[in-house]
């Protein structure tokens, strides 16, 4: 669908799934990197935990659909080879400190001289001014100061945030929606847009109905463990069962089919099917009016029965008989998902050290316009000869001079 | 000059509800386009009835979680149980350039107004159906929320302490992701029809965007069989990396030092204390092996001191802290209000409320909410009149069959 337009990805790991957005929906993307590869290179997990460039299996997941070339943008030969590029491109995304490629003579400001029709993404912590935008900042102290981590963790422990750094995933896929607004502005007036995407503020929309709550209901929401908060009743939403854990939300409609569960384990007596009115069982409680067996019990007799069926068994009785009970998945679980399997989501990918791989395919289906990987992570400067020597016209030396290979 | 907005020529049909379908149209909302969003009083939007609600009164208008997610928008009400709400329904999907629904697979179908249908109407729509599992696949017709989801893209297993229960996030965690690459395919499929005429059917498993951002755990277990499990706040790399405790009721700043020279400054701002020369804390590996005794003495440090003054102290010297903020913290966050992220506008019956802005801006406009989310049904005789130009019997008649409501 993006198949005219080419993307020049300039980001370091906190860009590098933007993107690969852009890409999956068609864009011709280069992913421009220093000499030495992007800092994503060095994260983590590795192939056979070696912190090589060609083993960050982090910079493989989110660098397909993209040719890759080195550039040295601290020298004059690098930026010059950049500008050239970027008298082409339809959009250039960055993730520097504010002011940084300024200061390279690379901002937006000198880019739109050079094409007047740039969309131009600058991915930062904080966005590119304002009281914080200098500050350090991480994945940990994002999760704090964007409000998700408050929400995050048992009360009688401190915040967490999610073991796996999500911040710079949720700030680059807000990015690739930033940058394909402004594209459409740009077709409105002509003219060259520069986009400020900050991941502080990307991390309070994942806040949800806990953003602006204090202004709302005079209270802040605060992290609960795994308790579900409704009005005046907490309800758990996570039990354990016999291989792992599940979550199930024990309203009204789930009560009327459990219980007949728990009666034929043993769990229960078999009165309990009659002795209550279970569709309304979960208003009532809400309304603090009478129940024959209260909140307490139901959670109790259900913690009981969970513990003697495993996650999978509960999952696909849960489908055949219309109760959403989901399966706490480890990555082992979420590779082996039917679903996934059965709707050809994963793809084989070919890993830089020739093995093969199943990987994440693309992110939605569409019938007229498909989305497709054409390609998968390039490895350091692959396409420094197809794009800097074939295309641009430079000689072998011009490239490396460019490409930091030479001496300075 | 006008301000000549992204999407100002772009019209939406948005048949959605709670989530990830308005999250999405409110991205073209927020940013020009003309949506209709199609709800109905029976029952209405989940949000609605869940909270915060305006002053803790419950109502149907008093939900800023349905505030939030559905700015910029028109509301039509429309009960689509109604015979005569389909041919509405169909009048609008001819009208609209993007038509999003969210119910489960085949029930637009059900209703004659799937994918087949629409394009009969309008040959070059881009529709976008969204579920949890997808349209097609042996759980297709599993009916939850994010909350489940969550569950099973494999979040839950990675939040938390190792040794207890996996953590449920306090959201229905898919859904902070699923709008935004929803949206980027929305956007693609417009341009594309632009430039070609053509339009799409986009199917958007929520499951299958939010695993996107597990892709290189995935990886990882497919290559080496390793599974990533919760580790509090730990970093594999850093330490000292956690939420420290600071002087209030539970008050934390959280603090990850990335490098020896962040140490080293970390060190200096507490005053070089004795216990901070130990040379075994010299080398991120060393720190790693003993955080938990760094950790003890740093929180006792902390302790002593509001979480703002621990920020600004160790960002004096560019080490990475942040509060951990709440609702109450962000109102008067000095960079928010930089960016003008909270929009106070007049809504008719929650008066003048604070609304989230965007996380990006685009230079020129002011990017983000253009008016309050609508009451239930406010905008009847707007969408039916002049947008859809159906005359005073038509009108007449759609009420009196009771599609309207």
């Amino acid at each position: 669908m993006l198949s005219p337009y080419t993307v020049l990805d300039l980001t370091d790991d906190r860009g590098d799934l933007a993107s690969m957005v852009l890409g999956d929906l068609g864009a011709d993307v280069i992913k421009v990197e220093p000499p030495q590869g992007s800092s994503s290179r060095r994260m983590g997990p590795f192939l056979e935990d070696a912190p090589e460039a060609e083993c960050s299996l982090h910079f493989f997941a989110f660098n397909r659909n993209k040719r890759g070339i080195t550039l040295d943008l601290t020298r004059e030969a690098g930026r010059r080879v950049l500008l050239r590029l970027v008298e082409k491109a339809d959009f250039l995304i960055e993730s520097a400190r504010p002011g940084e490629m300024d200061e390279m003579g690379l901002g937006f400001d000198a880019l739109r001289q050079i094409n007047p029709r740039l969309v131009y993404v600058a991915i930062t912590a904080f966005g590119q001014d304002g009281p914080y935008a200098g500050f350090a900042a991480n994945d940990l102290t994002l999760a704090a100061m964007g409000g998700s981590m408050n929400l995050h963790g048992d009360p009688d422990r401190p915040p967490v945030r999610m073991t796996v750094p999500q911040v710079w995933l949720q700030a680059s896929a807000e990015a690739a929606v930033a940058a394909l607004t402004a594209h459409a502005r740009m077709l409105r007036t002509g003219q060259a847009q520069f986009v400020d995407v900050s991941a502080q503020t990307a991390m309070v929309w994942t806040m949800m109905n806990a953003m602006v709550a204090h202004a709302i209901q005079g209270a802040d929401f605060n992290r609960a463990g795994s308790m579900l908060q409704l009005g005046n009743i907490t309800l758990p939403l996570v039990y354990e069962c016999a291989d792992g854990y599940l979550v199930l939300v024990l309203n009204g409609a789930a009560l009327a089919k459990v219980v007949y569960w728990w009666v034929e384990d043993g769990i229960v007596a078999e009165e309990w099917i009659e002795a209550e009115d279970w569709p309304t069982h979960d208003v009532r409680v809400l309304q603090g009016k009478p129940v024959r067996y209260s909140l307490e019990e139901v959670v109790a007799a259900h913690q009981r029965y969970a513990l003697g069926h495993s996650k999978q068994e509960l999952l696909e009785r849960g489908l055949r008989e219309g109760v959403t009970i989901a399966a706490v998945n480890t990555v082992e679980d979420v590779a082996r998902f039917r679903q996934l399997e059965e709707r050809g989501y994963w793809l084989i990918a070919p890993l830089p050290d020739g093995r093969q791989v199943r990987v994440p395919g693309v992110f939605a289906r569409l019938t007229e316009t498909p989305m497709t990987v054409r390609r998968w992570a390039p490895k350091l400067g692959e396409h420094n000869e197809e794009i800097l020597g074939a295309t641009l016209g430079l000689s072998a030396q011009e490239i490396a001079a460019a490409s930091g290979a030479a001496a300075p | 000059m006008p301000e000549q907005l992204p999407f100002d020529r772009i019209k939406v049909a948005d048949f959605s509800w709670i989530m990830v379908g308005p999250t999405t149209a409110k991205y073209l909302a927020d940013h020009g386009a003309t949506v209709v969003r199609v709800e109905t009083e029976r029952p209405p939007d989940r949000l609605r009835a869940a909270g915060p609600f305006k002053d803790r009164l419950p109502g149907t208008n008093r939900s800023q979680f349905f505030g939030d997610f559905n700015t910029s928008k028109l509301s039509l009400s429309l009960n689509l149980k109604n015979p005569a709400a389909v041919a509405v329904a169909r009048r609008l999907i001819a009208w609209a350039d993007v038509y999003i629904e969210s119910f489960t697979p085949g029930t637009v179908d059900d209703l004659g107004i799937g994918y087949e249908t629409a394009r009969a109407l309008n040959p070059s729509i881009v529709m976008a159906s969204t579920c949890l599992m997808g349209q097609s696949g042996p759980a297709a017709a599993f009916a939850g929320y994010g909350y489940h989801a969550g569950a099973i893209a494999g979040f839950y297993e990675i939040l938390g302490w190792p040794d207890r229960a996996p953590s449920a996030p306090w959201v229905a965690y898919t859904d902070t992701i699923a709008p935004r690459f929803l949206a980027a395919a929305i956007m693609a499929a417009l341009d594309h029809r632009r430039r070609t005429g053509a339009g799409t059917h986009i199917d958007a498993a929520q499951l299958e965007m939010a695993v996107q951002f597990l892709a290189p755990q995935i990886m990882d277990f497919n290559v080496s069989g390793r599974v990533v499990s919760r580790n509090g706040n730990r970093s594999d790399t850093m330490a000292p990396h956690g939420a420290f405790p600071c002087s209030g009721d539970d008050q934390w700043c959280a603090i990850a030092v990335e490098s020896d020279k962040q140490w080293d400054a970390l060190r200096g701002v507490l005053g070089d204390p004795v216990w901070g020369r130990d040379d075994r804390f010299r080398t991120a590996e060393g720190r790693l092996r003993y955080q938990d005794e760094i950790d003890r003495h740093l929180g006792q440090w902390t302790s002593g001191r509001s979480a703002q003054e621990v920020m600004h102290l160790l960002q004096s010297v560019g080490v990475p802290a942040g509060v951990v903020q709440r609702s109450s913290d962000l109102l008067r966050d000095p960079q928010l209000a930089h960016r003008n992220f909270f929009r106070y506008m007049d809504h008719p019956e929650m008066g003048n409320i604070p609304y989230s802005g965007h996380q990006f801006r685009i230079r020129g406009y002011e990017s983000g909410p253009r008016s309050p989310a609508p009451l239930l049904g406010q905008h009847n005789e707007l969408v039916l009149r002049e947008i859809l130009g159906m005359t005073d019997d038509e009108v007449t008649e759609v009420v009196a069959a009771g599609a309207i409501a």
